[in-house]
């Protein structure tokens, strides 16, 4: 009998410890960085209505953010076949949308019918266009969807985490959403307020629905330092992305709140420009097709210094396209090009090259000095090319640095092509390697050292190509990472790219929320949102 | 002799000459400037080449000022504005959401900085002690020297609200002004007379100073409207208020044609109305028998 009280007790301080702690009519409190472009979420391609998408879009398949595993969510089980041209939902019974229309899988096939008509110039949708053709959606019945592709799409099922599936009878339209929270108030230039999605279909252990939290305000604010400020005076409770100094400021006054998880999956790199119809000398366009020059560029690079002086040690030398924080995909037999000038040099004289111990001359008797273009107002990169230019000081070579506006930086890059040496980040929101497949075939217009080939230019990139074509093609994942193991080694020692950093995951928690379990996928801070609450102790604590 | 429809017609022509000028203008600037018609969205990884493709030729009828501005003309009439690039928006929308945001912290600021620039110039001249001379001047000094933007920053910092530092801005530069000529005006003999037979205060200011200062206070009200809305791009980026200075100030960074040239008429008819007005109110002061 006492036994049965004990146990009795035990499970009603268990039943009772959240809603005790958590706050009611809580209203959790965050910054979105630029004003949403778009509430409709095939149409999302900013980072604010991205996470507008990820608070209130349901979909089919989650990845889970911290095992990087795939999860069912409205989809409750698939099967991919036909090489990975076809995909079969079996999709949960009893939902219902925001405004209480009922969920079927014709509102799937309504959404993916619309996401995949080419006119639309979706994002999202163009993640599934690996060919032409048309896409065919048929849903038998209520709870069956089958779509079929006209060719292989790769991590078919992992693509379909973007998917938020809108109603195809909701008088609301896209407004009428799946997922915890819904539109509820939108100030243009001020903030968003989401509330809960009463409709909401998931539960906690103990039955309870879900999301605790009552409401999210997101407020539109472009300014860095007014988000610290705001989360150092309680106003708000989340920081994603946060800027080392910042982190670093924070972690003074409130050690607590700041979290460094680790590198994260953006990467900041450089490359010389290759195009043969670039407005540069000839004897510079044969530099940068060398691959000694590069390497020699790259191991002249203290990578260690730009990790510890530029992010105040929050970032980690980087390897190549993949971050190791992807962790079925990263190559793990690379390691980071050592620095190392004395190789450099000697990589550089064995190709003519003379260095008079201030000055690196070619074979043709040019002093060796390029340009690097990178966007101006940002700090980072304009500390980075401070150090680099440092670096290869060393080894002669005198660099200048050119920062310029975000437009007239990719009119560079992209269509007149006039620039030596570009610095730039990547930033990754796929672990996929097919969402880098318009960076990697060289036909491509985002290939960057040499956009749009008829042919391939190297044996090296027509490789690159033949793999990329090859891993994509095919849905067994251990030939894929392997072809994709051996893009990654290529890269390595061709250089195309040389890779700097990856930056770590910084973000800010305050105390009052609980729950948390802060990871590098974005969205870093917030990706398990249903659970999340806001403790009426003032102290939350982490999963 | 001039009649007052004539003025005001010949008037209206300039200014509304003078804004499609000021609009082509800036339409041929933004057309030229690096980076147009680039849409950092073709860096997206995820986008199919023809997406790419697409997003290249929604600027391309842009490429052509001219034929831009007279379509936009021929949209304009009709009550469209365009639709912002960046945004994504409808011009007119995006007008309608910030305008009044904007118009209020201006008008505020403006009403702010015009009480405190005569609250301080008026006892000034009505003191006469060195005092209080040095100290209205020096503090108006130290605000005229401080650039708009390190204004801006304080204000983000201490949360003040953002009509108060466009107030900050203004007031200096009407203090300064309005001094000099209550300073002249107050030496005037007519003046010195009605004082020196004992008319009170209030009675001297009304009678025999605005008259004569309010033409020249009256043309320097035109030119405070354009420094407080020039002020306001800075402010409303630093502080982040969702205004048409913001919104003026990201478009100049995506090179947004439509919402630049909406911009450029619109700041070039306020400036010109407020100028237009203040010499109307001049010219109707200086012609008023006396």
């Amino acid at each position: 009998m006492r036994n049965h009280r004990l146990a009795l007790l035990a499970a009603s301080f268990l039943l009772a410890a959240l809603p005790a702690t958590a706050q009611s009519g809580a209203e959790l409190r965050f910054v979105l960085r630029s004003e949403p472009k778009t509430f409709d979420p095939m149409l999302v391609d900013d980072e604010a209505s991205e996470t507008i998408r990820y608070l209130t879009g349901g979909v089919l398949i989650r990845v889970n953010r911290k095992t990087q595993a795939l999860e069912p969510e409205l989809g409750v089980s698939w099967k991919v076949s036909e090489g990975g041209k076809k995909i079969s939902f079996r999709v949960r019974e009893g939902l219902s949308f925001s405004d209480g229309t009922p969920f079927t899988a014709e509102d799937v096939a309504f959404t993916m019918q619309k996401l995949m008509d080419p006119e639309l110039h979706s994002p999202t949708g163009d993640s599934f266009r690996s060919s032409q053709g048309q896409v065919r959606v048929t849903a038998p019945d209520p709870r069956n969807v089958v779509i079929e592709f006209p060719s292989a799409v790769a991590g078919l099922e992992r693509l379909f985490d973007q998917v938020a599936i809108v109603s195809s009878h909701s008088p609301k339209k896209e407004a009428a959403v799946l997922g915890p929270f819904a539109i509820a108030e939108y100030k243009p230039g001020s903030y968003v307020l989401l509330r809960r999605n009463s409709y909401y279909w998931k539960k906690d252990a103990q039955g309870r629905k879900l999301p605790y939290l009552d409401s999210i305000r997101l407020d539109v604010q472009q300014n860095r330092d007014l988000e610290l400020l705001r989360f150092k005076r309680g106003e708000i409770q989340l920081i994603n992305s946060l800027d080392a100094s910042y982190f670093e400021s924070l972690a003074k006054e409130a050690p607590a709140a700041v979290r460094d998880i680790g590198p994260s999956l953006d990467s900041e790199q450089i490359w010389f420009n290759q195009v043969p119809s670039s407005p540069i000398p000839n004897y510079k366009k044969k530099w940068f097709r060398s691959t000694s020059f590069r390497l020699a560029i790259s191991e002249a690079i203290n990578r260690g210094d730009l990790c510890r002086v530029v992010f105040s040690g929050h970032a980690r030398p980087a390897v190549g396209p993949v971050s190791p924080a992807n962790l079925f995909w990263f190559n793990k037999s690379l390691e980071p090009n050592p620095y190392d000038p004395q190789s450099a040099l000697r990589r550089l004289q064995q190709d003519g090259f003379r260095f008079d111990g201030h000055v690196l001359n070619d074979p043709d008797g040019h002093s060796v000095e390029f340009s690097v273009v990178t966007n101006a107002g940002n700090k980072y990169r304009e500390q980075m090319a401070a150090m680099i230019q440092q670096d290869l000081e060393q080894i002669g070579v005198r660099l200048n640095i050119v920062t310029l506006d975000f437009p007239s930086l990719i009119e560079r890059i992209s269509r007149t092509f006039d620039y030596e040496l570009c610095l730039l980040g990547l930033v990754n929101v796929d672990l996929d390697p097919s969402a880098q497949m318009s960076v990697w075939l060289s036909s491509s217009s985002n290939h960057q050292w040499n956009p749009e080939q008829k042919t391939p230019a190297t044996s090296w990139e027509a490789e690159i190509d033949r793999l990329m074509q090859a891993q994509a093609s095919t849905n067994d994942q251990k030939q894929r990472k392997s072809y994709f193991d051996q893009v990654q080694k290529i890269v390595w020692d061709q250089q195309p790219f040389i890779y700097l950093v990856n930056k770590n995951a910084l973000v800010a928690i305050s105390p009052a929320l609980a729950n948390t379990s802060p990871v590098v996928l974005r969205p870093q801070t917030f990706w398990n949102i249903e659970s999340l609450y806001l403790s009426n102790q003032g102290r939350g604590g982490d999963q | 002799m001039w009649t007052w429809t004539g003025v005001l017609f010949r008037r209206i022509g300039t200014l509304l000459l003078t804004a499609l000028l000021g609009g082509i203008l800036g339409a041929t600037l933004v057309r030229f400037a690096p980076g147009f018609g680039v849409d950092e969205r073709e860096l997206d990884t995820r986008l199919h080449e023809d997406s790419i493709q697409a997003l290249r030729r929604s600027h391309s009828e842009e490429r052509n000022v001219l034929q831009f501005y007279a379509s936009y003309l021929a949209g304009a009439a009709r009550g469209h504005l365009g639709v912002s690039h960046s945004f994504g928006r409808p011009v007119t929308q995006l007008f309608a959401e910030r305008l009044p945001v904007t118009l209020r912290t201006v008008a505020l600021g403006l009403a702010g900085g015009w009480m405190l620039g005569l609250l301080l110039a008026l006892p000034v001249v009505r003191l006469r002690g060195w005092s209080f001379d040095f100290f209205a001047s020096s503090t108006s000094g130290v605000f005229l020297c401080l650039p708009t933007a390190v204004v801006a920053i304080l204000f983000l910092y201490f949360r003040g609200p953002v009509a108060l530092a466009i107030c900050v801005v203004v007031f200096p530069r009407v203090f300064r002004y309005a001094r000099n000529i209550l300073v002249q005006t107050y030496a005037l003999p007519h003046v010195l007379t009605a004082s020196a037979k004992g008319l009170s205060t209030l009675r001297i200011l009304l009678w025999h100073i605005f008259p004569v200062a309010a033409p020249q206070i009256l043309a320097l009200s035109g030119v405070t409207v354009s420094i407080a809305l020039g002020a306001a791009i800075p402010i409303e980026v630093i502080c982040d208020s969702p205004g048409i200075g913001q919104l003026a100030w990201q478009a100049a960074l995506s090179r947004d044609l439509p919402v630049l040239v909406n911009m450029t008429l619109f700041v070039t008819l306020v400036t010109l109305t407020a100028n237009s007005a203040a010499d109307l109110a001049t010219k109707a002061f200086e012609t008023r028998p006396v």
